[in-house]
């Protein structure tokens, strides 16, 4: 235990003592929860340029479907007299979209009919209309619904509306997608972690190749401690260092960027801590499978980046192909990104037991395949 | 006196070749003991073999009258070795090199600071504290390197060519430090390719070749091994006139040195040609003017090539 100490405090004051590394595992890691701050941040920001031309006068119905839009979260409304104007506008870039409301909108939306004869005038494709109809879409049909049920049971249109109006208010559309932003940066956030922590592991463990090459290594085997006591310090640094990391950017996240996870702190560590285990295995395996340091950064290549980029951790994994998601499951980051999607949606920790098995299985497997071919490599031909 | 270090048998083979072919050896306490060699005789193979660095593929170690593989941890503290390649951390200091590998023979606080402090100082490098090697000379490197094995002050320590390398200044150094370790009680093993260095400190020497011992005993045991040649010392007044070649056609000699310095003429010749006369003849043939003629011991660099067939350094 003492051996190990002395070892482990030598493997940290080096480690340390490189501001290059030191660089790649912590700072990093905070770069990353910037740049999805960025990439997330500013995307929540923009505002779209909205003008509604209302033909339609002064209809109840008309007027509710302006204010519902004028409330909507990154919409900036103007209005506009006509038609021919705002579309020469959204021609020219001035405005992102315009609605036009037709004369008789409002008499189709009262009588049932439903919205047909609405124009949403945007350039093709663009964000600022679909956005604008993800939203608008279903308050249509709640007031095209509205319309039916006044029809039918003989009320007076307005006073229904005035009633949906006080309590659908669009207010609790903007905190839900409030809340996606911030778990979406989370997400990336964590992303580029799981990419760090990983090229960091392999770079901690790294060092024993390198001891290897300097000869150190044989040199520290002919003191009293054995080549066990040294790989687990070794380990333990390396542990060390992925939970500081872990700490680290959770603190940053919740503290400087004020990135709620949507999901409590605990259960959130606990599956990044089991994963540092799977990091600092696999970190094992890596160079157990390596004869020189020049290995372990090719492999250390070769294997992190493609399965970062399959799992999901630089890009949502909805972006990718099908087969390719397929393929993701054999992969413990997506294990890991999936449990914290679950716990984003409200799961508790302790219903996650197939994604906590699955990592330790991970993290088992990689440390035992280590293990053995650590024990079968006794070269010591270096030395000599 | 009692034996340090005790092989018996030790052999180690790779595949059909054996490195070390059941060489046994005992170490007393207090000797530095030379362990000749030419390159892959397996000199570094049986340290390897002592410091448990590779396993023993027959035979047995005794440390301290200790089986090193049932006492592994005993043996090793009470070991240090100074290995062939230099192994030292690069980014550390010497210092704290120094103190890192003492600390791993369980040293700490005090002791583990004087200790450091006397290793450091021991090999010349007491202003360098603070220094990181990677800024040191080859020769500054090899004493950090022997630093880093004496620290713990082993019982045994052993030296696989200390000084390859370095400049002179730095092996008068390591050679003085040598024998002060000696002095201060611990029992050195000390294999070079340089002839004089062993037969400048060693008290006993082993000859090894193709991993068995073909010879042992104290410098002049193994001069007296050699009964087929004579050396003959030819002093003379100057140089000048020297014909190296014309003497070593002389039926019965085997080789012709001229040390200038000495201003002397080293030849060594079958011991039954009587030939002595020619020599001088010759010398004075080419006006060579002749002070003295003493029979001489051959050199351990002779003894060496007669037993081995090979010299010492292939360089
Ligand atoms: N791991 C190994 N596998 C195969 N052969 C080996 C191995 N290690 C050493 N040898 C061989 O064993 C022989 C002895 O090597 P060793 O290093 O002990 O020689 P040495 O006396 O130290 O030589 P040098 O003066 O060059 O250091 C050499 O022929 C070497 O090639
Ligand atoms: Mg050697």
């Amino acid at each position: 235990m003492k051996d190990t100490l002395w070892v482990f405090r030598r493997t940290m004051t080096t480690m340390l003592r490189s501001y290059k590394s030191l660089l790649l595992y912590l700072i990093g890691p905070i770069v990353g929860i910037g740049l999805s701050f960025l990439i997330y941040g500013n995307e929540q920001q923009v505002a779209f340029r909205v003008a509604v031309v209302n033909l339609d006068g002064e209809q109840a119905v008309a007027q509710d479907v302006a204010s519902f839009l004028s409330g909507v979260e990154r919409v900036k409304l103007s209005e506009l007299q006509n038609a021919e104007e705002a579309r020469e506008q959204v021609q020219t870039g001035k405005l992102d979209a315009a609605l036009v409301l037709p004369s008789g909108f409002s008499q189709g939306m009262i009588s049932g009919e439903g919205s047909a004869a609405l124009e949403l005038v945007s350039i093709d494709s663009s964000m600022a209309a679909s956005y604008i109809r993800t939203y608008l879409d279903p308050h249509l049909e709640s007031l095209t619904a509205l319309g039916r049920t006044a029809l039918e049971t003989g009320t007076e249109f307005e006073e229904a509306l005035a009633k949906y109006s006080s309590a659908a208010s669009p207010v609790s559309a903007e905190v839900v997608e409030d809340r996606s932003v911030q778990r979406d940066m989370t997400n990336r956030s964590i992303g580029y972690l799981v990419l760090f922590m990983m090229f960091s592991a392999v770079n901690l463990s790294a060092f024993m190749i390198k001891e290897k090459e300097n000869r150190t290594y044989f040199r520290l085997l002919t003191t009293p401690i054995s080549g066990r006591t040294y790989t687990l310090s070794n380990v333990a640094a390396n542990l060390v260092l992925l939970l500081a990391q872990i700490v680290a950017m959770l603190v940053v996240m919740k503290g400087l960027f004020h990135i709620d996870p949507g999901v409590p702190m605990w259960p959130l560590a606990i599956v990044l801590f089991l994963f540092a285990w799977v990091a600092v295995a696999l970190s094992l395996v890596i160079v157990a499978f390596s004869r020189h340091s020049m290995t372990t950064l090719a492999l250390q290549n070769l294997v992190i980046i493609p399965t970062c980029l399959l799992a999901g951790c630089m890009f949502p994994i909805d972006a990718m192909p099908e087969s390719m998601q397929g393929i993701a499951k054999f992969l413990p980051q997506r294990w890991l990104l999936d449990a914290i999607d679950r716990l984003q949606q409200g799961t508790a920790l302790t219903e996650l037991g197939m994604h906590l098995l699955t990592l330790a299985a991970f993290a088992l497997a990689f440390t035992l395949i280590a293990a053995y071919k650590f024990g079968h490599n006794k070269d010591t031909r270096t030395f000599i | 006196m009692n034996n340090v270090l005790q092989l018996k048998q030790l052999t180690k083979t790779y595949g059909d070749f054996a490195a070390v072919d059941q060489l046994s050896l005992s170490i007393k306490e207090g000797e530095i003991f030379g362990f000749l060699g030419a390159n892959g005789a397996g000199k570094s193979t049986t340290i390897h073999m002592i410091a448990s660095l590779i396993p023993i593929t027959k035979g047995e170690i005794e440390v301290l009258g200790k089986n090193i593989v049932k006492n592994r941890r005993f043996a090793k503290s009470n070991i240090g070795i100074v290995p062939q390649e230099i192994a030292i951390y690069e980014d550390m200091t010497a210092y704290e090199n120094v103190r890192f590998f003492a600390g791993l023979y369980g040293l700490r606080g005090a002791l583990l600071k004087s200790r450091t402090e006397e290793a450091l100082a021991f090999v010349g490098l007491d202003d360098k504290h603070r220094s990181f090697p990677r800024d040191f000379s080859g020769g500054m490197k090899r004493r950090l390197n022997i630093a880093c094995a004496i620290a713990h002050r082993p019982k045994l320590i052993i030296m696989d060519e200390p000084t390859v390398g370095i400049d002179p200044q730095s092996r008068n150094y390591i050679l003085e430090s040598v024998k002060k370790l000696n002095a201060m009680g611990s029992t050195v093993i000390y294999t070079s390719h340089y002839m004089e260095e062993v037969e400048e400190i060693c008290t006993r020497i082993a000859i090894i070749d193709h991993g068995k011992i073909i010879a042992e005993g104290t410098q002049a045991q193994l001069k007296s091994i050699i009964t087929d040649q004579k050396t003959i010392g030819i002093e003379v007044r100057t140089m000048e006139g020297l014909n190296l070649e014309k003497l070593s056609g002389i039926a019965g000699v085997r080789s012709v040195e001229a040390n200038e310095e000495r201003r002397e003429i080293r030849v060594s010749s079958d011991a039954e040609v009587n030939n002595l006369n020619r020599i001088l003849k010759e010398l004075l043939a080419d006006g060579m003017e002749i002070r003295a003629v003493e029979e001489r011991q051959p050199s351990l660099e002779t003894v060496f090539l007669t037993l081995t067939g090979r010299s010492l350094r292939d360089n």
